[in-house]
């Protein structure tokens, strides 16, 4: 039984989920407190992941992660090594596929954030990026929470877009998901059954803890 | 009224394509390599016999998972001798027959590559970092390719290179659009254009891949099933296979 491929799916969803809480919290904050124009085409362009099959988001990267794409050439020049077929590679692809699920909850929490703390904030003189980490963050921690964990299950379920764009490598690639379309392919079943069956406890626990945080934001900590 | 039974109608005939159109057409499972002579063959066949035919590309193993689980196909070509053989066994398939032998090439979009004596060299290039080959569970011409870097002791050494494809078709597509260095593909990929505009070298040490077929026993078409198959390996069809690099 080859337990490396839960191994990698825990490790990307991890890397993914750190990453995007931290890339997506200034914008979910822009999309929440700042008016401009464009904003429901940058609103849309952020939903677009949700909707998109995961075959058009798995062709675009495969061509511009390569290593004569755009991307792929910009990693190749940075890291001297290429994109496509990679961790790295799948974490990129898993960034931009999980985006939405990340700002989404952040979003609603900064919105539902009081408004009084922040003009307060502002009064006593506090810079906005200091009122962005001490006051804002602070308050809209269950939102950040609940991000942090949807990116992290949605990651876990990813599976059209690293069939792409993955490669099937064994520690590098080959994820969970992948590994049982592939055992089940193959006809080994039992080993299909173990990978599944290990993945459904850990999804409704994820499941579990989403509804819990829910219910504690609902009725106030 | 008119009109809400109207879109009524719609969205049953959309929801069941099948009242609409009763499922008169061959569905045939080809194994990936043979996408490029299949096309033409089919063509050709429904000209001749004005049978519709429906075909879908995937590897070996795939279809032979979908079969025994009862997939509505009427006519499987796969890529080896031993899965049509396994459902013959299972009394699944009629007696399977040979209706084509591939070879495996290693394929390369890149010109600085075209240097390569053999394929070997092609292989071992420093600039060789990435080889596309299909799942080797499921695509016999994963596993020749594999049984040949083996007999030239490379197997273990291009481990680290090695990403795997679903299939064939997709072991091109990664070298076509340049996100892997070389390929190991069927030498039918040299049959279309996109295969020409780039580089092949002919892999001499994996064995020829013999490939057979079956009618599926449970075909709502058995006859049309049997006559395709019967044209798989008519004079016409053979010409069409050797042109494009089978025997």
């Amino acid at each position: 039984m080859d337990w490396l491929p839960l191994y990698l799916s825990a490790k990307l969803a991890l890397v993914t989920t750190v990453i995007l809480i931290i890339l997506t919290a200034p914008l979910a904050y822009i999309l929440a407190f700042c008016r401009f124009p464009g904003k429901t085409l940058v609103e849309a362009l952020v939903n677009l992941p949700v909707v998109l099959p995961p075959t058009v988001l798995g062709f675009y990267l495969l061509i511009y992660m390569g290593p004569q794409g755009a991307l792929g050439r910009l990693w190749e020049a940075c890291t001297g090594t290429s994109l496509i077929f990679t961790f790295p590679g799948i974490v990129l692809a898993s960034l931009l596929y999980s985006l939405p699920f990340a700002v989404q909850p952040m979003r609603a929490a900064f919105e539902k954030l009081d408004r009084r703390l922040l003009e307060s904030a502002h009064i006593l003189g506090l810079y906005p990026v200091a009122t962005f980490f001490r006051v804002v963050l602070p308050n809209a921690r269950g939102g950040l929470i609940a991000s942090a964990i949807l990116v992290f299950a949605h990651t876990l379920g990813e599976f059209g877009v690293i069939l792409m764009v993955g490669g099937s490598i064994p520690g590098k690639t080959k994820v969970a998901s992948i590994a049982i379309f592939e055992a089940v392919e193959a006809l080994r079943y039992r080993e299909a059954m173990i990978l599944s069956l290990t993945l459904i406890p850990v999804c409704y626990l994820i499941l579990l803890l989403v509804n819990l945080l829910n219910r504690k934001s609902a009725y106030g900590s | 009224m008119k009109t809400r039974l109207t879109i009524l109608g719609l969205a049953i005939c959309l929801v069941f394509p099948s009242l609409a159109r009763a499922g008169d057409k061959l569905m045939v499972a080809v194994a990936a390599n043979y996408m490029v002579p299949f096309q033409e063959i089919r063509e050709l066949f429904v000209k001749k016999y004005h049978i519709e035919v429906e075909q879908t590309f995937a590897s070996t193993g795939k279809f032979y998972a979908q079969i025994i689980h009862g997939a509505p196909y009427d006519l499987f070509l796969a890529a080896d001798e031993q899965r049509p053989k396994l459902l013959f066994d299972q009394g699944l398939a009629t007696e399977p027959f040979i209706y084509a032998t591939g070879r495996l090439i290693v394929w390369t979009a890149k010109a600085d590559l075209r240097q390569a004596k053999n394929w070997q060299d092609l292989i071992k290039s420093s600039a060789v970092q990435k080889i596309a080959i299909a799942n080797i569970e499921n695509a016999p011409y994963a596993t020749a390719a594999k049984i040949a870097l083996e007999k030239v002791g490379l197997w273990d050494s291009v481990q680290g290179k090695l990403v795997f494809a679903q299939d064939v078709a997709q072991v091109f597509q990664y070298a076509h659009t340049g996100a892997v260095d070389v390929g190991f593909c069927p030498l039918s990929v040299m049959g279309n254009d996109l295969g020409q505009s780039g580089f092949y070298l002919k892999v001499d040490q994996a064995p020829p891949i013999v490939q057979a077929a079956c009618v599926i026993k449970n075909s709502k078409h058995r006859e049309a099933a049997e006559e395709l198959a019967a044209f798989l390996t008519s004079a016409e069809v053979m010409a069409i296979k050797q042109r494009i690099g089978y025997e």
